[in-house]
């Protein structure tokens, strides 16, 4: 059976719930090419359901729920599958399974959380804000998960007094603190006016980069390991980067996103 | 706002000061901008492959001392150029809330006198945490021959402080850079170390130094040898209770007839880094790793050699070895030990368990048994034939083995130092 859901925590859960004794459960978020004679099944959140089934499993694993929101912000297209696999197999030995390193399902969890948590990491260092009239800061990122929010708490204590947008361009989601709240809202384009000065802090930061660097010991693939080309885009020291100029929503990336539209199956309409 | 043709030069003369790393402050955010990151974060990566993490400046590179090596040395003839205390808070504070840096590494030529100097380094980094309430990381260079007040006074600013050992011998030291002496740059080491000792015993308030000290150090510039380098390493570890020593492999930026016109080799200063690891993570002492007149082996990692000098002590059977034995089997490193000592509490591990789990086998299979299994060679030149011939077929050279002293797991505290292999890098 094929368990189509709109990737929230809450339609996982209830999904879960149906589906945990099915040994050949095939959990999906995204739209997926069906295969003859699989029967599919589009599974809508019961908040009471998904309730009662996180309720059982913070019994089994208090951390796992934790784990399992990581695993749904994944870039991943086998996310919800990795996510399934994992908490089933809590769920059949009834206590945590996450030390039990050498298990498939629990290797594909922990790199999975693994590739999401780094990204976070690395995009503390790689967020690069702008400076509006205002006085308040834009920065948009396109991060492979779907993390902006998770960015949030790292700079609100660090630069508490300044508002700030931190926008997912690809996921059009953007987390905001506005000097005492924080929250995330859809945001497809932003519209903001740049300081006057702006552009000289950037042409000053770009001529640090350039004359930090030691041409003879030039190693650019060391380089684009530690910090990937795609993650260039925003970032005012690359060539790359469309400085000034403020990005317009991309295409998503070529696996279906979970937003707010609904997903169908393939074939279903 | 500070020029750009300014910048430029103040950059260009700190960027050979190696260290880059913001770990190891907490400090926090009590209003104003900025707190510290204990665990490091590189904002972006220049493409010699190194990160920049700090707004690395002189604060001017007009110096009266005349250090042969040193590309702002008093007879050598470059742009000078200064900044002023507000320039440079000015653009760190900008620069940090834009997330482009971590914060400052500020240092500065010898201008007028050592004191002067240091004077100024201090105004700067007082007046970044008073008036603009910065928090983020700050990183002072000591100025050799400055006044002990003013040293101990950047203490309670900085969050780390550095002063270069720079030559890893008196006598180069005397030969290159003549107006340093070695207690002109061990003396105020030993003196923050002992301030800081007891800033926190007597639990007063604020902070001194919460990153500690680092030094650095030219690789190949000298005649010294990596035996010799790596024995001031540990001592300055062990003795000074430094956090890191960095080595910096020579580039000529100036000419001088006592200078050697070659860049040293960078693999030369990875083995450093490597045996620095060893010394630092894996419990090795420095005697089982290089004899003090002699070089690391640049066609295997240092450990690897070790390990070739005592095939006797192999395999290892993985599924009972301690941990300080698993740090000491090649190409197993800190996060695949833990990994290993985790896992087998639930299953018998074998060489597909370890495959799955990503510990890389390529060395390691010659020096472990994994359920009684041995995939590897046991034979001392065909495992030296094996992980030479793939890396470095043109400095392939028979090495002397047996050479070296075989002290079995001597762990200076086994516990300490195998927690601290965990904890990781800083």
């Amino acid at each position: 059976m094929i368990y189509f859901f709109d990737g929230s925590k809450d339609a996982f859960l209830t999904a879960f719930l149906l589906a945990f004794r099915d040994d050949s459960a095939v959990f999906t978020a995204g739209n997926r090419q069906l295969s003859l004679g699989q029967e599919s099944i589009f599974v809508r959140t019961d908040p009471q359901k998904a309730l009662q089934c996180e309720k059982r499993l913070m019994e089994l694993d208090k951390n796992c729920i934790r784990e399992l929101t990581l695993l749904l912000r994944s870039g991943e297209e086998e996310r919800s599958q990795i996510a399934f696999d994992y908490l089933k197999l809590i769920a059949k030995r009834k206590r945590p399974v996450r030390c039990d390193l050498s298990q498939d399902a629990v290797i594909a969890a922990t790199e999975c959380m693994r590739r999401v948590t780094y990204e976070v990491h690395r995009f503390k260092g790689f967020v690069r804000f702008m400076e509006s009239e205002s006085g308040a800061l834009y920065a948009p990122v396109s991060p492979d998960n779907d993390i902006c929010d998770l960015l949030l708490p790292h700079f609100r204590e660090r630069i508490p007094e300044i508002p700030f947008v931190i926008h997912d361009v690809r996921r059009a989601k953007a987390a905001v603190w506005d000097g005492s709240h924080s929250f995330t809202a859809p945001l497809e384009q932003a519209e903001i006016v740049l300081s006057a000065d702006e552009q000289s802090w950037q042409s000053l930061w770009r001529r640090y980069y350039a004359s930090v660097n030691i041409p003879s010991r030039k190693r650019l693939k060391q380089m684009k390991g530690y910090m990937p080309v795609r993650y260039w885009k925003f970032m005012p020291e690359k060539p790359a980067a469309a400085t000034g100029d403020l990005p317009v929503r991309e295409p998503p990336a070529n696996h279906k996103e979970c937003g707010d539209d609904v997903l169908h199956p393939l074939g279903s309409s | 706002m500070i020029a750009e043709e300014t910048l430029k030069i103040l950059t260009e003369s700190a960027k050979y000061d190696v260290s880059c790393s913001s770990s190891g402050s907490g400090r926090k955010n009590t209003g104003g901008i900025g707190n510290g990151m204990p665990d490091g974060c590189c904002h972006s990566f220049t493409p010699d492959g190194r990160c920049v993490s700090l707004l690395k400046l002189l604060m001017s590179n007009d110096c009266i001392f005349d250090c042969k090596y040193c590309m702002s040395r008093r007879s050598c003839d470059v742009p000078r150029a200064g900044a002023t205390p507000e320039e440079i808070c000015e653009l760190t504070v900008d620069f940090y809330k834009r997330n482009y840096i971590e914060g400052l590494f500020l240092s500065s030529a010898v201008q007028k006198s050592p004191n002067y100097a240091m004077e100024q380094l201090v105004r700067t980094v007082k007046l970044l945490r008073t008036k603009y309430n910065f928090h983020g990381y700050v990183h002072l260079k000591g100025i050799p021959k400055a006044d002990y007040e003013l040293v101990t006074e950047a203490a309670k600013y900085a969050d780390r402080m550095s002063y270069n050992v720079e030559l890893p011998s008196e006598k180069s030291l005397r030969l290159l850079a003549p107006q340093k002496s070695k207690e002109s740059l061990l003396l105020p080491m030993k003196l923050l170390q002992r301030e800081k000792a007891e800033f926190s015993a007597e639990k007063r308030k604020g902070f001194f130094l919460p990153a500690g000290q680092t030094t650095q150090m030219i690789i190949g510039a000298s005649p010294e040898r990596d035996g010799q380098i790596l024995r001031l390493t540990q001592s300055l570890y062990r003795v000074t209770g430094l956090k890191r020593v960095y080595y910096s492999s020579y580039i000529p930026v100036v000419e001088d007839s006592m200078l050697p016109a070659m860049q040293s080799p960078a693999l030369r200063e990875h083995r450093l880094y490597q045996a620095d690891w060893l010394l630092r993570f894996y419990g090795f002492d420095v005697e089982e790793l290089v004899p003090e007149g002699e070089d690391l082996p640049l066609d295997v990692d240092p450990k690897c050699a070790w390990a070739l000098r005592n095939m006797h002590l192999f395999p290892i059977e993985i599924n009972r070895a301690p941990l300080e034995a698993l740090l000491r089997v090649p190409g197993i490193g800190a996060k695949s030990a833990q990994k290993i000592l985790t896992a087998r509490r639930y299953t018998t591990l074998n060489f597909e368990h370890l495959k799955k789990m990503r510990v890389v086998l390529k060395r390691a299979r010659h020096f472990i048994t994994a359920g009684g299994k041995f995939y590897g060679s046991d034979d001392t030149a065909t495992v030296r034939g094996l992980l030479t011939a793939a890396e470095q077929p043109k400095n392939a050279k028979q090495l002397s083995l047996f050479d070296a002293p075989s002290v079995l797991f001597s762990l200076p505290s086994g516990r300490e130092a195998a927690l601290a292999a965990l904890t990781g890098e800083l």
